[in-house]
């Protein structure tokens, strides 16, 4: 099978290549037969690389321990729902996945427009493919998964087959960890088609709006899975690394934010240039920027430049992705440059207060966002490279700037959609305002009331209950006028609001769930944590709870070796329950993790973590960090997406407006033809 | 084995890569076809403004938009609808009469096809020789052999 996988990945290659050449020369000379050609080259990728994914997967699935990658990443005892994700734990793996979910997306993209844009299409293959060339290049010759084990002595190489393998690493044995890799890979792997797609525009001069609107989606969709991912990578910290958080500005979190934040500029500013023909460089630059990020996402995940509590293995991709990155920014400014004269926009700013410097503030904060957590991800590599030590900045530092950027940007949610395009009078700003503020206002005194007096938490609170009414208001304002118009009643008139625009009311969803995400950070300024030491019948006081330990297990699992905690737990003196901590020690690898066990409710949660073990006295260290409103997190989290999947939906008035396009064109061609 | 049909996997999937470069010319292949003219493109945009107009009705009927905010949004759009269409009749002009004169250049050359070749006609500039002549005398290209009477 490591034989059959080499085959894949070689010809996978192959036809990378060809696809690249064959895109330029259809794009070059507009040949029907070698645009044919190309997209086959598309499908004879992915079937390859499928094959390659295909072998992978077999040789991990019968514990074929003679395969290196297998050796070092599975064991026999691995239950088969950790079995299947081992495909992306290692390195070598996780570059053939990616490079699988290239293939996957650029199929589809070839399908999608196998009978529309045939003249961006050529580009847009010879891109995708070029990025597919990269990456079979080096999952062929640098990090190649299919190598066999083999014991070198002086009577020569022979075979070798561990019986065993090491398994899988402990902290990535969670359910979200199974979806968490490919939900990032999706996201950051998807970035390459809007770009492909920009470049294309930019290589056939087809300026106007329409690639924007092609790659609307096709944004969107990667932008929704990275969201996801970072989320779910989230949970996983929270629940697997003991700590009781769930972001820690690490380097591989960082990575991951980059193109988020990059994309969620650009889908703000692609608004701009829909609706008003301006932006038209801009645009280019932040798809660019998305995608370059994408790739350094994948850089700083994958080549352990930066250390993380990811942990991965210092490699030798480095210099690869850096050439990479290279090409990258040189061929997309190039190509940029040379068609400026084409990008020059429709119409200017009529006003500062108006939607579109609305959009366009969003978009500087979010690019001083980016910025900041660049500048702070690779701060540890400059300072090496300057001052030969390694200077690592912690989270003080991101959460100092990011705090009052993430302020300004949830006011802008609230904001943006109370101003007007063009330009808003001061009394359209009193009209749209008032209320909003006025409720603000009130639960912001509240809040002050209760004793919230911490500018940032007292402000994050305020500005969440402004762009609440906002959004709400929104929701009313349009639901009251399809009431007075079409007569409807009001939950019909919700309904067919959001579905006349699903873009719109979708994005308002979308903001909600921001705001959820907001309440939820602003719970972590009321974290409360203490341990002790604890034995049977020894009590532990948090807040207030009341934790009693009730006793100590022990025990083995197929896959580990266990020492729980058995406590029960009382608040106010109301029985809520037992709960039980674990430490577990991985028996392939001899790691020990921590099993938290979790109290959870909307308002807080109890959590509470076995650190350790007292060799003398046999009692257990018990961890209990209470959390405020970390529940918020994954409902915001939640929200955000099925927003995102809402917005995805094609609305009435895009529905009605294709239709009266599709017309328009058909007639242009029957005038054509006369 | 597995090997075996993962090798006929790649020579099949090759062929069918191949097979459009392959395959003979059929009569009706042209060049790619242009999805988005400067033409639709205008209309796009005219589209668009419209999609704009709509919203601001409703976004006014909303109570969002001062009635003065309203009705200088309102000519404004309006404005840039008009000249939109201005320059899509421009546009729609040119394309007319570049049809016309891609069909009188369809039309001479089919024509030419049809007649039996001219000896002192160059059939790369299209230059009527005033002589016999193995060369034209205005683009260089040599001209066919006339067969011997």
């Amino acid at each position: 099978m490591n034989q059959v996988g080499s085959v894949g990945l070689i010809a996978a290659l192959a036809f990378a290549i060809y696809g690249v050449v064959a895109g330029a020369v259809a794009g070059k000379l507009r040949s029907p037969r070698m645009l044919k050609s190309a997209q086959r080259a598309v499908l004879g990728f992915f079937v390859m690389i499928t094959v390659a994914v295909a072998s992978l997967e077999y040789l991990i699935l019968t514990n074929d321990f003679h395969s290196a990658y297998v050796a070092s990443h599975s064991s026999i005892a691995l239950p088969l729902m950790y079995k299947i994700p081992v495909l992306w734990a290692g390195q070598e793996g996780s570059l053939l996945f990616w490079t699988w979910l290239l293939s996957i997306y650029a199929g589809i993209a070839v399908w999608m427009n196998r009978r529309k844009n045939r003249q961006l299409m050529p580009y847009v293959i010879s891109i995708c493919m070029g990025v597919g060339t990269f990456f079979s290049l080096i999952t062929f010759w640098v990090a190649n998964p299919f190598t066999q084990l083999s014991l070198v002595s002086a009577s020569g190489t022979t075979p070798f087959t561990p019986a065993d393998g090491n398994g899988l690493n402990p902290s990535l044995q969670f359910h979200s960890m199974v979806i968490h890799p490919p939900m990032l890979y999706l996201g950051y792997v998807g970035m390459a088609i809007p770009f492909a797609f920009a470049m294309s525009a930019l290589m056939t001069r087809q300026l106007g709006d329409n690639w924007i609107r092609v790659t609307r989606r096709w944004t969107m969709v990667p932008w929704m899975f990275l969201g996801t991912g970072i989320l779910l990578g989230g949970q996983w910290a929270y629940h697997v690394l003991g700590w009781g958080g769930y972001w820690a500005w690490d380097p591989v979190e960082n990575a991951s934010l980059l193109p988020w934040l990059a994309g969620t500029a650009f889908l703000h500013s692609v608004m701009i240039q829909e609706k008003r023909g301006m932006l038209k460089v801009w645009n280019m630059v932040l798809i660019i920027l998305t995608f370059f990020l994408s790739i350094f996402g994948t850089f700083l995940t994958r080549s352990g430049i930066i250390s993380s509590v990811h942990a991965f293995a210092k490699s030798d991709i480095g210099p690869w992705f850096s050439v990479f990155l290279a090409i990258i920014a040189a061929f997309s400014l190039t190509v940029l440059f040379l068609r400026l004269d084409f990008l020059k926009s429709d119409n200017r700013l009529d006003s500062i207060v108006s939607r579109e410097s609305g959009f366009l503030f969003n978009n500087w904060i979010l690019l001083a966002a980016v910025l900041a957590v660049l500048w702070g991800t690779i701060f540890p590599v400059i300072s090496k490279a300057v001052e030969n030590q390694t200077v690592t900045v912690g989270p003080p530092f991101f959460n100092r700037v990011m705090i009052p950027i993430g302020l300004l940007l949830l006011f802008l949610t609230g904001a943006g959609p109370l101003l007007a395009w063009r330009k808003t009078s001061f009394q359209s700003i009193k009209r749209n305002f008032t209320i909003p503020l006025i409720f603000a206002g009130v639960v912001g005194g509240y809040l002050f009331w209760a004793g919230i007096h911490r500018l940032y938490t007292w402000m994050s609170l305020f500005l969440c209950a402004f762009v609440i009414a906002s959004i709400l208001g929104e929701f009313y304002k349009g639901a009251r006028t399809r009431m007075k118009i079409s007569k409807e009643n009001f939950f019909s008139a919700v309904y067919n609001l959001t579905m006349r625009n699903t873009r719109r009311y979708g994005g308002y969803i979308v903001h909600l769930g921001i705001v959820l995400l907001f309440v939820g950070f602003a719970g972590q300024a009321f974290r409360f944590e203490t341990q002790k030491l604890m034995g049977p019948g020894d009590l532990l006081q948090a807040k207030d709870y009341l934790i009693r330990c009730e006793g100590l297990t022990s025990g083995q699992h197929a896959n580990y070796t266990y020492e729980t905690a058995i406590l029960s737990v009382t608040r106010d003196g109301r029985a809520l329950g037992e709960m039980r901590p674990q430490k577990r020690v991985y028996m392939a690898s001899q790691e020990a993790l921590s099993h938290i066990a979790l109290r959870t409710n909307l308002a807080r949660d109890l959590y509470v973590v076995l650190a350790g073990q007292d060799p003398d006295s046999g009692k257990v260290l018990i961890h209990v960090i209470i959390n405020p409103l970390v529940q918020w997190v994954w409902i915001g989290g939640l929200v955000v997406l099925l927003g995102t999947i809402l917005a995805l939906f094609p609305s009435r008035v895009e529905r009605q407006m294709d239709e009266i396009r599709k017309t328009q064109e058909e007639a242009l061609e029957a005038h054509h033809v006369l | 084995m597995v090997l075996g049909v993962a090798i006929l996997l790649v020579i099949g999937m090759a062929a069918f890569v191949a097979a459009p470069l392959l395959a003979p010319e059929s009569p009706g292949e042209g060049a790619l076809p242009i999805d988005i003219t400067p033409l639709t493109d205008l209309k796009r945009r005219r589209m668009v403004v419209y999609e704009n107009l709509q919203d601001l009705d409703f976004e006014f009927k909303a109570g969002k938009i001062s009635p003065e905010d309203y009705q200088a949004l309102r000519e404004n759009h309006l404005a840039e609808a008009a000249q939109l269409m201005l320059a899509s009749q421009e546009q729609e002009e040119v394309t007319e009469n570049d049809v016309l004169i891609e069909r009188q250049v369809a039309a001479r050359r089919a024509q030419r096809k049809q007649q039996p070749h001219d000896p002192y006609t160059c059939p790369g500039c299209g230059f009527e020789n005033p002589l016999p002549v193995k060369f034209c005398g205005n683009c260089g290209t040599k001209l066919p052999q006339q067969a011997p009477k």
